[in-house]
Parts: C-alpha cells; structure tokens; sequence
C-alpha cells in the first residue's frame, strides 16, 4: 500500500522533471563513434555543503578543473534530501543525459534496501570508483576489551550488556558494518543492541561510558587514538593499511574473522548513458585517479586509492548488493 | 455564543489529533527498540486530543484583542490568498523559467497588487534584486539558482 | 604558565599584519553571508573552504573561524528587521527584536543586539581561554540521558513562552513536536507520516518552519496593515541612542547570559539556537516584568543574542581540545581543518600552539572588528524599514523563498514554507502563540531520540535516568521550576481568596 503511493508519488515527480529537464539529452557523440562533452557538467552531491559527498564532488570538479583532464566546467549542485533519495530520484530523470553525474557510497545500496528510495545502484550507469574507506570499531582507552574476539565472546555470552553506538540509522552503513563482521565472528545479528546518534554526540557517548563500542569510519578515530582516548579493536579492511596509526589497527581478517567491509566511493551517470560517453569518462577518471594532483586530496583527507572501471565497478557493487541484502533480510530489516 | 470560536477550533484540533492518533497506529512495528517509533506518537496524539476537549469546554472568554484580531474583513482575506496564489505560481515556475525572470516578475507583480504606484522604482528594484542576488549566490558564492531559460 | 605562553604565540599571530587582515576578512564575508537569506555559518565555512587551498593553516583558520561566529553575528540584522531569520540560531531574536524594530527603534535593536553579540563573544573567548582543556571534560559528561533530561528541562518552560491561555500554548507546543516526528526514526529507520514521499524523509528543516511561522505569517499581517506607514521616519529609525538606563537593563541578560550560551555551546548537539532559547526563557523566568518580553523588550533582545555568540565560541571547546565537531557547522569546521592538514583534538594544543591559541587570540580581535563594522552600519540596514510596504512585502516573501531554496535546493520545501506560513497565520489569528511551536520542534526530537537511545541502552529500565548524578540533578531543576510557579499561584491566589 505504502509502496504503490511512492512509487506513483516518484513516476509523477519524474514525469514533471523529464518535461523540464529534456532540453538537451540529443546524442552528443562525434561521428567516430567517441565523445567530448560539449557543455558544462553538471556533479550532483544528493546532500548538503559540506558532508563526505559534498567534498568528494567538489574536489573531484576541481582537481579536473585545474588540471586540464576535463576542459569543461564542472559545477557542483547539492540536492539534499531523504539519505541521497532526492538527488537520486533528480539524476534518474535525465536519462541518457551525457553531461551529469553524481557521487555516491554505499548508502546507494542501503537506502534503497531499507525501502527508502525507488532508485539503487543497478538503475544507474556506473563510471567509476575512485575510492576506499573502511569501517573501525572503537571502545574507551580503559575498556577491558583487548581484540575483536574479546568483545564478540562478550556479546556471545550476555548480547544485553553491549551497546553499539554509530551515526547512521539501523539498516545502514554504521549498523550493517558491524552486522556484517560480528555474524562473521559467530554473534547472533538479531541479538545486537544499536543506537543512533546524528547529532553528533556517538563520539561522547562512547568516551563517556554510556555504550560500549562506537562503529564508525576509520577516519574519525585516528586522532582520539593518537590521544589515547579510544582503542580501535578492529578495522573492516582486507589488508593492514597504511600510514602512522592506521597501520597499527588490526584488520577484522587478522583476528581470524573471515570477512571485510569497504566503504567505496565512485561516480554514476543518469540510466541509459551512451557507451562511449562512459568510455570517456571511465578513461578520465583513471588519469584523474592515477594523477599526482588527486593523490595529494586523498593524502589530505586519508582516503584510500580504490579505482574500478565501468564493468569492474557493476560486477562489484552486484556481489556487494547480494551479501547486504541477504543479511537484512536475516535481522528482518530488508524490504 | 462566546465561546463558539473554542468550541470550532477545539472540534478542528480533536479531528487533527484523531487522524495523527490513527496514523500512528498504523506505524509498522520494529523489534530492537525497547520503545519503538510509535510510542512517542500515540502520546502526543493523546495529549492533543485531550487537550483539544479542554479547549472545547474552556469558559475563557475572548478578550477584545483577540477577537479584534480575528475579525478581518473578506476582502483583505482574499488580498492575502491572491498574494499566496502569486507565491504558488512562483514555485510551480521557479526552476523551469530560472530565478531572475521569475523573481523580477513576482517582485513587481506583487508589489503593484499590493498598491505600489511607483513604477519606476518597481521595475528598478524587480530588475536589480534578482540580479544581484544571482551574481552574489551564483558567480560569488558558487551555490547554484536555477538558470531556467536564461543562457548564463 | 603554558597556556599563557601559548596565548602570546597567539597573539603574535593574530596581531601579525597577515593575522589581523585575515580576521578582517574573515569576519567581513562572515557578517555578508550571514545576512544573506538562509546562508548561516555552515554554508559561509562551506563556501569559503575552497578558498584556503595552498593557504598557510595559522592565518586561514583564524579566518573561517572569523567567517563561522562573523556569520551568526549577521544572521541577527534579517530576524530584527524583517521577523526573517536567517538562521536558526537567530529565531529567538526576532521575539524581541522585530516588535522593537516595528516601534520605530530599529537602530537601537540593531545597537543592542551588535553590542549584546559583542559581549557574548568576547566573555565567551576569555572562557574559552581559560577553560578550553579543563572544559573538554564537561563536552563529554553529557551522555544520552543527560540529554533527555537537559531537554525536558527545556521543554518546561514553554509555559513561560506564552501569553494568554496556556491551553493553546500547549496545543501549539504539542503540535510543534508532532511536526517533528515526521520523517525517518532515526532510532528504527521507520518511515513517521511520510506517505511515502521522498520529500519527507528527512523531516522538515528547522528553518522552513521558522521562516513560515514567522516570516511569511508577519507578511500577511503586513498585507493587512499595508496602507499603514507610520514607519518611515527615517531619523528615528537609524537612531543608535541607547541610554544609560538601557545599557543598565542590558547590563543583567548579557552578563549571564553569555555564560550560559557558552555552557550550551559546549555541549556537542547543543549550540547556539537551543542556547538562544533557553538563555531567552531563563531571562523571562526570572525577569520582573516578564509581561514586557515578546512586545520589545530589551532584554528579551540581549539575552539571545549574546547567548548565541558565546554559545559559537563554546562550540569550539569539543571541536579544539577533543576534535569532537559537536553541530553541522562544526564538523563542516572540522573539514576546514582538514583540507589544511590540520587535525584537531587533544594533541592540538601541544603540536600547532600557534594555531590553536592564534584561533583564540583572534576571536579576540574579530569581535572587536564586528563591533567597529557593523555600528556605522546600522542606520543605512534600518532604512529597510523605509521601503514603501508593498515593495517590502514582495522582498520578505522573496527573502523567506531564497533562504529555504539555498538550504535543500528543494522545490517541494518552498511548497512547505507556504504551508507552515499559513499555518502561522491562522495562528496569529487565533492567538496560538507560535514560540512553544518552535520550542518544542527544536526540543522535542532531541528529547525523543535521547530517552529511546537511553531505554535501548538500559533494556528498557527508566532508572538509567536517576542512577546518575547528572541526569537526575536536571530532572529536579525540571521539576522545580514546574512546581514552584504553581505553587506561588496557588499561594496568591488563597491570599487573594483571604483578603476577600
């Protein structure tokens, strides 16, 4: 019932939008069968100034910009709303638009799982990923959890004293993650107590005792680390990583829990995009991702370099789909 | 016959609160939360609908303010829905024709229903507002307006 | 001694002549995008990150940090003038500041609010000074609970946001809270009366509801009155005389209240519109002639605003010393730092001393810079009010539609602002004072999330909220300051029922 009117609320609002915005979508390939585009570029962020999908998009656009990789402009436009629903439902009407594109992560495979969006990944066309971030897990300083194991025995034993805290709503990125490597490690998934804060307080939450284990980006606990405030017990990547503390936190695969999570992120163009404007792009994207110039942003911000072509990027995101799915719909949150 | 405009509002508000009360039982259910996504909900609904009956059978009497305040004349009524009517087709325009031609049209257009005599002045202030505020918002700021049919 | 030391590495930098134009500019765009329809500090931080790539990290984060408390300085001109606040931090200014403005004391609002901004940014540098590392800890004491409990002390006051019937008060409240149980549940994921429309998922933002209730509803009472321009004595109106006795009842709100909008900064989550209104409750609570506040009272003004400005400089202290951004603006703060390949925290202030103490130092010298900026300005941004009515009208409707537009770039929230505008309309009409609604909307979800984040903690036992000092200690406050009222008018009235 609640699907029919969404799903008529989303065909009406794409049908106002594919009136208003069908003023260019004529088939910019040159006669070779190659493609340059011809106008700007509009980057969709489906959030607001200033998030990780803001920033990726506009360091993206400028990084094409002042290297010369893409002559056209490249503008940045922020379309807010419902965890990225909005900006998605907004590129999804410009069907075989050349000149659009948007940034996206995996909550482009949570969102639409959880029923909160009509549009996944599969309704778009992948370009490429561009980069990797990978869960931690984090308790106190002062925590008597020493490993992942260690906490995990205790979730076993008594699933009622371990609180998870994360900023992400249940079903999505902060949750699944931690989902995904505890099931791995034997815990019952329907057992784990998880709350959400996005107000900016998990952090707090964590340092001040009232829950026990904060499920974040690996980003955000460096530097309570490097104080001495948190302890990472785990991170969700295949491999060691590298750099000065994050070489020192240990991989959920180390500790003999066979399972990994990435936090990728890449770029999608509206559906029925022409193949050889994927090509350009894809090809623009890896000299974007192999330049000097973008590896000093990844530098700054302590992303990880994760570059998929087109048809690497689809086959990736299927299996990934797969595996979230399946477990949603074992702690009965799938849709 | 005083306290007939309570009695109204507090039917209206019963009838709000019923309906919200309703919706909230119609929450789906979710089963790791002690107190799940309904519970604050039907607490509202039933404060409110408690209080709408308060506000029935409430023998505060109007003051002279308040009523005074109430009692507006049809016309000036409708001179208020047509400047909302003029809002709404702004924002049914608004991205298809672009922000300066619409917003000059508006400013203009309301201002002279409103009684603006000035016409000079009108079309000064309709053609320089939405300008400036596109340069400084578009080309300044780098926080995008819709163009519409404008080419820049 | 260190700290000390540390300050006067500060001071070298933000006394050098990069330093010092770095604040200026910093502080100049802060105030323009702030005055700018919906454009508060996180859209000014926003936009100016771009701008510091290859800067040096010293000089360009005394500038966003100029941009970020320059932007609530200007966010106070559009909610004094026009009832249109710009951002959220600045809704409760308009309480007081708009009925002033519309008694033909524009300038001395503007004046009182600049100098109110001005004391509660600088007392609140000298805490931040002083307190930053001892404070770190108070940031984090405020677990779940604690928050549930700080929020229905907040929400207790509504009662004293209110005129007349405390009936419609508490519907106006009640259904402020109930606007903000629409969207997603954060706690379940549950879609709360969305229908199913992506537009609702996330909920209203708070200034689509401040823009209508205020905002457009004063438009329409602009439309009624539109022949009526007794306004445009343009002499009176940039009139920045505040007399002694002014600054005497100033003197109370500011003082205080720049420690309490400090405290609520400090709170992740908190910030400076919650600081705004509990510093605007408290100066009510326990003001003489409350009945003057809501009608032009002058501290009904002071008190918000130099809460909101202290609360600004609060945010700094989990931000600084914990690398916790505990608001949007301060994690958009926090990337700003990054994208300079600085990493605040605990080690900020022993590995960059010349960033972290330059920040404070110059805070210093940015509020004195908004001060001297923005005094001269006054009489030429109080001749707005002399625009002809209709002309303003149109311009307030236009104001209201940029500002909710920049923040979501949503056609469908402008369909909304209309409708809450109507809403706050017939409000007025049937005297439903809109403070409550706005209350209860800021506080309500907060409240919520706090008490069900707290009973998945304790597996569903209410004690988690008396097992702890904090928590419990709040609650009592609460409960105090809802019996004590009751209890002096029951008290007057049996004298009252005994001397007859």
């Amino acid at each position: 019932m609640k699907k029919t009117i969404f799903a008529s609320v989303l065909t009406v609002s794409a049908l106002a939008f594919a009136g208003c915005g069908s003023e260019d979508t004529a088939n910019t390939a040159g006669e070779d069968g190659t493609f340059e585009p011809s106008k700007g570029i509009e980057m969709v962020a489906p959030a607001g100034s200033g998030g990780g999908w803001d920033t990726t998009a506009r360091e993206v656009a400028r990084v094409f910009g002042e290297t010369g990789i893409i002559d056209e402009n490249m503008t940045v436009i922020n379309r807010e709303g419902g965890g990225g629903a909005i900006g998605w439902a907004y590129v999804h009407a410009k069907e075989g638009d050349a000149h659009s594109m948007f940034v996206a992560s995996p909550p482009l495979m949570f969102v639409p799982l959880n029923g909160q969006s009509e549009h996944g990944h599969e309704d778009f066309t992948p370009l490429a990923n561009m980069i990797a971030d990978y869960g931690a897990f984090a308790v106190r300083e002062d925590s008597e959890f020493e490993d992942l194991n260690d906490l995990f025995d205790q979730m076993k034993d008594d699933p009622e004293s371990i609180t998870v805290i994360g900023t992400s709503a249940p079903g999505s990125m902060d949750h699944m993650q931690f989902v995904r490597i505890a099931k791995a490690a034997g815990v019952d998934p329907t057992k784990i107590k998880y709350v959400s804060d996005q107000e900016g307080g998990a952090l707090t939450a964590v340092l001040n005792g009232s829950v026990d284990v904060f499920s974040t980006g690996v980003g955000e606990t460096i530097e309570q680390v490097r104080a001495g405030n948190i302890k990472v017990l785990g991170v969700t990547a295949e491999e060691r990583m590298e750099g000065e503390v994050l070489s020192e936190f240990p991989t959920a695969i180390e500790q003999g829990i066979d399972e990994s999570f990435v936090n990728w992120r890449g770029f999608f163009g509206p559906p029925g995009m022409d193949e050889a404007a994927v090509d350009y792009y894809e090809a623009k994207f890896q000299e974007l991702s192999e330049s000097e110039e973008f590896a000093e942003v990844r530098e700054k911000y302590g992303w990880n370099e994760m570059y998929m072509g087109s048809e690497e990027y689809s086959e990736f995101l299927e299996g990934e789909k797969e595996e979230i799915a399946a477990l949603l719909e074992e702690i009965g949150l799938g849709q | 016959m005083l306290a007939s405009i309570n009695r109204k509002l507090g039917l209206l508000i019963f009838i709000v609160a019923a309906v919200y009360l309703y919706l909230s039982f119609q929450l789906p259910n979710y089963e790791y939360a002690p107190i799940d996504a309904d519970v604050i909900p039907k607490g509202l609904g039933i404060l409110l609908l408690v209080l709408s009956v308060f506000l029935f059978f409430s023998r505060v009497v109007e003051t002279d303010a308040e009523k005074a305040k109430r009692n507006i004349p049809k016309k000036e009524l409708g001179v208020i829905a047509a400047v909302f009517a003029m809002i709404f087709v702004y924002i049914l325009l608004f991205e298809a024709i672009g922000f300066i031609i619409t917003t000059a049209l508006f400013i203009f257009f309301c201002s002279w229903f409103l009684g603006y005599r000035a016409w000079k002045t009108n079309i000064l202030v309709s053609l320089l507002f939405p300008i400036v505020m596109y340069a400084i918002f578009v080309f300044a700021l780098g926080i995008v307006l819709p163009r519409g049919i404008l080419p820049f | 001694m260190d700290a000390f030391q540390g300050l006067l590495t500060g001071f070298q930098v933000a006394l050098s002549l990069e330093g010092i134009m770095f604040v200026l500019i910093g502080v100049i765009v802060g105030t323009l995008i702030g005055m700018m329809p919906g454009l508060g500090p996180i859209s000014a931080i926003a936009i100016m990150i771009p701008i510091t790539y290859g800067m040096d990290p010293a000089p360009a984060l005394v500038m966003m940090a100029g941009v970020y408390y320059g932007a609530v300085f200007g966010g106070s001109t559009s909610s004094i003038l026009l009832n249109a606040p710009g951002i959220s931090g600045t809704v409760a200014t308009a309480f007081d500041g708009y009925p002033m403005a519309q008694q033909g004391k524009a300038g001395k609002a503007l004046a009182i609010a600049a100098i109110s901004s001005f004391i509660g940014g600088t007392v609140s540098v000298v805490l931040l000074m002083l307190l930053a590392p001892a404070l770190s800890s108070v940031a984090i004491s405020f677990g779940p609970p604690a928050y549930f409990a700080l929020m229905f002390m907040g929400l207790t006051a509504i009662s004293s946001l209110s005129e007349g019937s405390t009936i419609k008060a508490m519907i106006a409240a009640v259904a402020g809270f109930m606007v903000v149980t629409i969207g997603i549940d954060p706690q379940t994921g549950t879609q709360r009366f969305t229908f199913g429309n992506v537009n609702l998922f996330d909920g209203f933002d708070f200034l689509i509801i401040a823009l209508g209730l205020f905002a457009v509803a004063e438009v329409c009472m602009l439309i009624l009155n539109r022949k009526n321009r007794s306004l445009s004595d343009d002499q009176k109106l940039g009139s920045l005389k505040l007399s002694k006795a002014d600054l005497k009842e100033m003197s109370g709100p500011v003082s205080r209240q720049s420690f309490v909008g400090f405290l609520l900064g400090v709170l992740p989550g908190a910030g400076a519109t919650i600081a705004s209104f509990i510093s605007y409750i408290f100066e009510k609570r326990i003001a003489k002639n409350p009945e003057e506040f809501g009608k032009g009272s002058i501290k009904g003004l002071a008190a918000p605003e130099s809460s909101n400005n202290a609360a600004t400089s609060g945010a700094f202290v989990p931000l600084l010393s914990l690398g916790i951004p505990g608001s949007g603006t301060t994690a958009v703060m926090l990337g700003a730092f990054l994208v300079l390949g600085v990493q605040p925290g605990p080690l900020l202030m022993t590995d960059r001393p010349e960033i972290f103490w330059g920040i404070i130092a110059s805070m210093y010298l940015g509020n004195v810079f908004l001060l001297i900026l923005n005094l001269p300005l006054i009489p030429y941004l109080a001749k707005i009010l002399s625009i002809p009515r209709p002309l303003l009208i149109s311009l307030v409707i236009m104001f209201s539609l940029i500002g909710v537009y920049s923040i979501s770039f949503n056609v469908f929230d402008l369909y909304m602002l209309l409708v809450f505008g109507a809403l706050g309309f017939a409000m007025r009409i049937f005297s439903f004072p809109a403070p409550p609604f706005i209350l209860a909307f800021i506080l309500g979800g907060m409240m919520e999330q706090a008490f069900r984040q707290s009973m998945t903690i304790s597996n569903g036992s209410l004690s988690i909220f008396v097992d702890t000092p904090l928590p419990l200690s709040l609650l009592l406050v609460a409960l105090i300051s809802l019996l004590v009222p009751a209890f002096l008018k029951w008290r007057s009235n049996r004298l009252a029922y005994k001397q007859r």
